[in-house]
């Protein structure tokens, strides 16, 4: 082996070693200074994306779109009842709390953000909102959405308004669920290699008896630290029992491939 | 030469920022176009292995810096059994190893026929995106390969591969503005059979 080569290996060797033993705080150094150099392409970049997408999404959906102002129309009018109804409850409920000398003070503040990019990476289930720092938004809040949890904020991109929101059909997004209905607690998360529109979540770590119905619902408990309670995650699609736990596959309630609008929960009840 | 090498790495570098523009084809197997891995991979065809081993270090420390996710956060006493990330800089020694596999076949490059270059980088891409799954699939268990992962690897594969010709094309463009032959021996056989005539 040539000498220059030979050198250039070991020094290659050296620097492998040393990115290999960073620290977080260092990595995550890294990572601010790559993503506040490419900051002003990410942004023309995520800006093409949603025109292209809007564009699409509009010639496509003309005509579908009249049939759906129809349902919504239905189904604000079955909201205004609800909604009357809530009141009613609200009302109801404060005057109980009054009479119970209740103190505690309810907060779930969110804040809303738009879905700019998605999926950036090969492998990571994520998107990328346009809410970040100065919305007063950090690392692991909940995000929600108006069918139920969406994921968990990820990185905050320094130096702009936006942040990545890992997904609950990531792997790595990991949801303490409870089962309405039954006793059942268990860990939620999405699936390895499951990159369609809907794809199935792991409830793991259920117990072995475990007797759950499909269309059963499926919330957070609120424990670990993350996570609001009571937050829809899905229904029960199947239950595969062990030896000595069991597992369901549940489908979530927020449909992912038609994500928009999304809430990150700044301050809320745990 | 020196010239030459340090407008790959300054192209390397600007791939970085193209990439930003390239979304994922949800209607295709969740397909994208890998521009960073394959601006490496041509590039490492063209030059000498001190230059490539220093494209792959400062391509696969900012691919992971890309591509990192945060730490899993929340009480470890309920989320008892974390899943995994991986390791910053594990795309170091993967770009490293593509780039030798691409070297393999300078001598062919070397004689002019880049299309072997061309179709080798679609299978260092998928042997890229395979080794990466593997080490997943390693480092949090389970091992799990469904259909939709093996057609999302051959369609990326693919799709990448498909743009090897410009990229070509542009770093022949950029060798011949820095005045240095990536394919010497082209240019000789060239010279050869016009004195033959």
């Amino acid at each position: 082996m040539k000498p220059l080569n030979l050198t250039a290996l070991l020094l290659f060797l050296g620097g492998v070693v040393w990115a290999f033993t960073l620290s977080d705080r260092a990595v995550r150094e890294v990572q601010d200074f790559y993503f506040s150099a490419v900051s002003p392409f990410l942004k023309s970049g995520s800006q093409m994306e949603t025109r292209a997408r809007n564009f699409l999404t509009e010639t496509r959906r003309s005509k579908e779109l009249e049939v759906e102002l129809g349902s919504i129309r239905t189904e604000l009018g079955r909201l205004h009842i609800i909604e009357s109804r809530y009141r009613d409850l609200e009302i109801e409920n404060g005057r109980l709390r009054h009479a119970l000398n209740y103190k505690k003070n309810t907060h779930f503040d969110v804040v809303p953000a738009q879905v700019i990019r998605r999926q950036p990476t090969t492998w990571w289930q994520t998107v990328d909102i346009d809410a970040g720092q100065s919305s007063g938004i950090g690392t692991q809040l909940a995000v929600l959405s108006n069918e139920g949890l969406v994921g968990k904020i990820d990185r905050i991109y320094g130096g702009q308004n936006r942040s990545s929101v890992l997904l609950l059909t990531d792997e790595k997004c990991q949801v303490s669920a409870r089962v309405e209905g039954s006793t059942e607690v268990g860990i939620l998360s999405g699936q390895r290699g499951r990159f369609d529109g809907s794809p199935l979540l792991r409830l793991r770590f259920l117990s072995a008896d475990a007797k759950l119905q499909p269309g059963q619902r499926v919330f957070t408990t609120g424990r670990g630290g993350i996570f609001q309670p009571n937050i829809p995650l899905g229904t029960i699609d199947s239950v595969k029992k062990g030896a000595l736990d069991s597992e369901a596959l549940v489908r979530p309630s927020v449909n992912f491939s038609d994500l928009s609008t999304v809430f990150v929960v700044i301050a809320g009840d745990s | 030469m020196i010239r030459y090498s340090f407008i790959t790495l300054l192209l390397l570098l600007t791939s970085f920022v193209v990439q930003q523009f390239l979304p994922a084809f949800t209607g295709f197997y969740q397909s994208r176009i890998l521009l960073v891995l394959l601006v490496f991979l041509c590039a490492a065809v063209t030059v000498g292995q001190p230059t490539m081993l220093m494209l792959a270090f400062v391509g696969g420390f900012f691919w992971d810096a890309h591509c990192g996710i945060g730490p899993h956060g929340g009480d470890p006493e309920v989320y008892t059994q974390q899943v995994e990330s991986l390791r910053f800089g594990y795309s170091i020694p993967l770009f490293a190893a593509m780039g030798l596999l691409m070297q393999g076949i300078q001598p062919l490059f070397r004689r002019g026929k880049w299309q072997f270059s061309a179709y080798l980088s679609g299978v260092a891409i998928f042997l890229y995106l395979a080794a990466e799954y593997a080490i997943i699939n390693f480092v949090r268990g389970d091992f799990v390969l469904s259909k939709a992962t093996l057609m999302q690897m051959l369609s990326t594969s693919l799709l990448t591969m498909l743009f090897s010709p410009f990229i070509f094309w542009l770093l022949f463009r950029i060798a011949k503005l820095c005045q240095h032959s990536i394919n010497p021996d082209a240019g000789r056989r060239r010279q050869h059979a016009h004195r033959n005539q």
